[in-house]
């Protein structure tokens, strides 16, 4: 019980510390929305008619469709990049190590900080997902049934990723510089402005990386192509994968990094 | 009881050293200390900068662990038992830091409070309870960064005591604090440790505040205790000048040949000033000389229009022993 | 004016010197790369190299990676230019050094420019990394008309440090860098040109392209670099980036001292 009581507190407290004004939902829905736009007019002076090489994949008619999936996936895995970043507050400020002197699950605070910011965040823009879907897609083509099951997958893979980028921002001191890096090809190979399929070999190794590549192929899999769970087995195995992989880095390097507090006196562990 | 038993806090420190060379160094910043806090007792930190006061504060609240040595509280191990003991210990630190500062004060405290374990009524109450001991009700629903440094201070102590700790270790809490704000926080670590029955252990700038205050004080420097007792003692054996200051009529030539002789054989030091309001005696001794000179006025019928006496403070005793050391 | 202009000059050399803005420096340069890269990559792989007809029309070229590459250089120069002139005055706050710059009777003048000479150093090296990688990928140097080109950068640099007054203003006003930026670079993204023709858009959001000067820089860039015009082919991008310079600079000259005035109260009233 008591670290639901624990990630509660994060909760409460991230909603309270990062969304006390209006303008961050600039960044939360307006950014993500030009982002959005911005890849579809940059596909434009590509051939996207039927004989166009990517017509193999999927149907080019649907390339709204495609990216609007793609850039719901992404917001949720971007949007707790951006708040980890702010972790780092927390070991300038010294509330870290408060939250280090009481006796709390560090697990539930990590986890609790990723869900806090995660529904908040993302609100917005999934609701401008649904609705554009309704729109683009028509009530026909979109499996609305499936849709439930697509969000819980996507939200329990990005809570999971978001507290082990939690993890890494807490201490580290170079993060941010690490995700400068790696944000723009996530965006890339993880598939939500191509397909996956379409990449070379060695770009499909890099896109299998990113646990971001797994879920949008299953929420595509589910919502947009009307596949079964049972055909998307293979992808969920993947996914599961790297998340166990994720979650068990979590809880290492959190116990390592208490420890090496406890021995250096410094927050930072690389 | 808390006790500390020979600990040390050894740091390794990687200094940059061009590009990739780094040179690990070794900074022993607490060499062996032992200490005790019993319930219901303020005990003072005393020392230096960079004497291993904070080190000690950390490791003892167990956001450290100490190289080695042990530290128990109520019999628990401060290392194999630290989640059990984080419920029974807390911290506050001077400064401004370590808050959220565009959360309210309630805010502040009911993040923490749930990290405590507290839930529902018991944290609305235990939360109401510590902004009134505070009194921060009327800034209770304002975002930190509002708040003056007293109000942010004042918010730390609340927060500190949201576990309702056994013991108590406060950094340096009045640090740049207005007079009235930190002798109302002085009064409020009086009520813990003598109606609650808390154990405290404090650290200060402000050697009046650790001689009101403090029942045991520590002397530490450089890592290890130079000296434990109560203020008092400590001052009677650091400090060996007591002064008196005297103004009495202008004296005539006899009578200062006499003193200066009876002084002599008492070993007192005596310097005489002529001031228009009289002659003022300035009086220095390894003991408290009053009586004596006192003895020498009254068998001379002299009238005494002002008699000063300077009671030695703990901040004179740590000047001597901070002049004792680098001499 | 010359005196602050040198003091601002050698404080901020030394304070590059001591503490580089690596992590700054690199994104911006990955930043370039990535959109070279990204469209590299596009192009070859997933599309075969078969482009939409209109391209061709649009886009005054059928060279579409030099079009991108070219576009992705700029962008990249825009922002890091952007962001070194208008952050000044706002960072000088947020290091609480604001109040004593202003006690001073220094010339803002110089201290801008001071600011921008010193960050030009960085931008030059960041420009000419960016340009040697797009070499790679595709960017042509075969018909540059060396000339064109730095008459066109020199204008199209006065015209961006004339929009860093403005968007410095507005950062001042709101408090914040971060948000006001990427806005404004995310807008820059979509309707300058940068990756695709502004054609492509629907004619009612052209007119937010048309006030930047990315736009016309990318626009005269592409024609005198890649293609080698004269300068009098790209005279229309040339007048636009001047009709810019003059409504932004008095306005963002107006905005920053108001604004210094606003913050002053606002912080030490």
């Amino acid at each position: 019980m008591n670290w639901i009581n624990g990630m509660w507190a994060e909760m409460v407290k991230s909603h309270q510390h990062n969304f006390h004004s209006k303008m961050i939902y600039l960044s939360l829905f307006f950014w993500p929305v030009l982002l959005f736009i911005t890849s579809y007019f940059a596909l434009k002076p590509f051939d996207l008619g039927s004989t166009s090489p990517i017509a193999e994949f999927f149907d080019p008619d649907d390339l709204m469709l495609f990216l609007l999936t793609g850039y719901l996936g992404y917001i949720f895995f971007w949007s707790l990049v951006q708040s980890a970043w702010q972790t780092s507050y927390e070991r300038q400020t010294g509330t870290l190590e408060l939250i280090f002197l009481t006796p709390v699950s560090r697990l539930a605070f990590v986890y609790g900080r990723a869900a806090g910011n995660l529904f908040e965040a993302v609100w917005l823009f999934s609701v401008f997902t649904v609705l554009m879907l309704v729109i683009v897609g028509g009530m026909q083509s979109i499996v609305w049934s499936a849709l439930p099951l697509a969000f819980v997958i996507l939200i329990v893979s990005a809570v999971i990723w978001g507290g082990f980028l939690n993890v890494v921002f807490l201490f580290s001191r170079d993060a941010s510089f690490l995700f400068t890096i790696l944000e723009e090809p996530m965006e890339f190979f993880a598939g939500i402005r191509l397909p996956v399929a379409a990449f070379p070999v060695w770009g499909k190794v890099i896109a299998y990386i990113f646990p971001l590549t797994f879920v949008l192929e299953m929420i595509r899999g589910l919502v947009v192509e009307g596949k079964s769970f049972t055909e998307l087995l293979s992808p969920f195995a993947w996914l599961v994968g790297i998340l166990s992989l994720l979650f068990l880095l979590t809880i290492i390097l959190l116990n390592k990094a208490e420890k090496n507090a406890k021995e250096t006196g410094n927050m930072v562990l690389f | 009881m808390l006790e500390a038993k020979a600990i040390t806090k050894t740091y390794t420190v990687k200094q940059k050293q061009g590009w990739f060379k780094r040179e690990k160094q070794q900074v022993h910043a607490v060499k062996g200390i032992d200490l005790t806090i019993e319930p219901g007792e303020i005990v003072g930190l005393l020392g230096l900068n960079g004497a291993g006061k904070t080190t000690t504060i950390k490791m003892l609240s167990t956001l450290l662990s100490p190289s080695s040595g042990t530290i128990t509280i109520d019999g628990h191990d401060a290392v194999q038992d630290a989640r059990y003991l984080k419920q029974m210990v807390n911290m506050i630190a001077g400064g401004e830091r370590m808050l959220y500062f565009r959360l309210t004060g309630k805010e502040n405290l009911a993040f923490f409070g749930r990290l405590y374990g507290l839930n529902g009524k018991e944290l609305t109450a235990r939360v109401n309870a510590l902004i009134k001991l505070v009194e921060l009700e009327d800034a209770q629903d304002l975002p930190v960064e509002r708040y003056s440094k007293g109000m942010k201070q004042r918010l730390q102590i609340a927060r500190g005591l949201l576990n309702q700790p056994h013991y108590l270790f406060l950094d340096e809490p009045t640090l740049g604090l207005d007079a009235p704000i930190a002798k109302q926080l002085r009064s409020i670590v009086k009520d813990l440790a003598m109606e609650q029955n808390k154990g405290v252990l404090l650290t200060s700038h402000y050697l009046e505040e650790v001689e009101e205050l403090c029942d045991r004080v520590y002397i530490i420097d450089k890592g290890t205790v130079m000296m434990h007792d109560t203020p008092a003692n400590i001052i009677n054996t650091v400090v060996l000048d007591y002064r008196v200051i005297v103004t009495t009529a202008h004296l005539n030539e006899t009578f200062k040949h006499d003193i200066i002789k009876t002084a002599s054989t008492k070993q007192l030091s005596i310097e005489f000033y002529d001031t228009g309001d009289g002659t003022v005696w300035e009086v220095t001794a390894s003991f408290d000389p009053t009586q004596v000179f006192l003895d020498i006025i009254m068998t001379h019928h002299q009238p005494i229009f002002k008699l000063e006496m300077k009671m030695p403070k703990l901040e004179d005793a740590i000047l001597q022993l901070a002049k004792e050391r680098s001499a | 004016m010359w005196l602050t202009f040198r003091a601002t000059f050698i404080r901020n050399l030394i304070t590059m010197k001591r503490a580089y803005p690596w992590s700054f420096f690199i994104g911006h340069i990955l930043n370039g790369v990535y959109l070279t890269l990204f469209a590299y990559l596009t192009y070859h792989y997933v599309f075969d190299g078969s482009l939409d007809s209109r391209f061709q029309q649009y886009a005054d070229t059928g060279n579409y990676l030099s079009y991108v590459i070219s576009g992705a250089l700029l962008y990249t120069f825009s922002v890091s230019l952007l962001m070194i002139v208008s952050r000044a005055i706002i960072s000088e706050l947020r290091e609480g050094t604001l109040e004593a710059l202003l006690l001073t009777p220094s010339s803002r003048k110089g201290y801008f420019l001071g600011y921008l000479s010193q960050g030009f150093m960085r931008l030059s090296l960041e420009f000419v990394i960016v340009l040697i990688i797009g070499g790679f990928f595709g960017l042509t140097f075969s018909n540059v008309n060396i000339i064109g080109t730095l008459v066109v950068l020199l204008v199209f640099i006065v015209s961006l440090f004339a929009q860093a007054l403005v968007l410095g203003g507005f950062m001042l006003y709101f408090r914040d860098t971060y948000l006001t930026q990427n806005t404004l670079f995310m807008v820059m993204g979509l309707v300058c040109s940068v990756t695709f023709p502004i054609e492509y858009l629907p004619n009612q959001i052209h007119w937010i392209g048309q006030i930047m000067p990315l736009t016309h820089g990318t626009d005269a860039f592409r024609q005198v670099f890649i293609e080698g015009a004269s300068l009098s082919t790209v005279g229309t991008s040339l007048i636009w980036l001047l009709g810019l310079i003059a409504i932004y600079f008095p306005i963002g000259t107006i905005m920053m001292q108001k604004m210094e005035r606003h913050v002053l109260e606002k912080h030490f009233g």
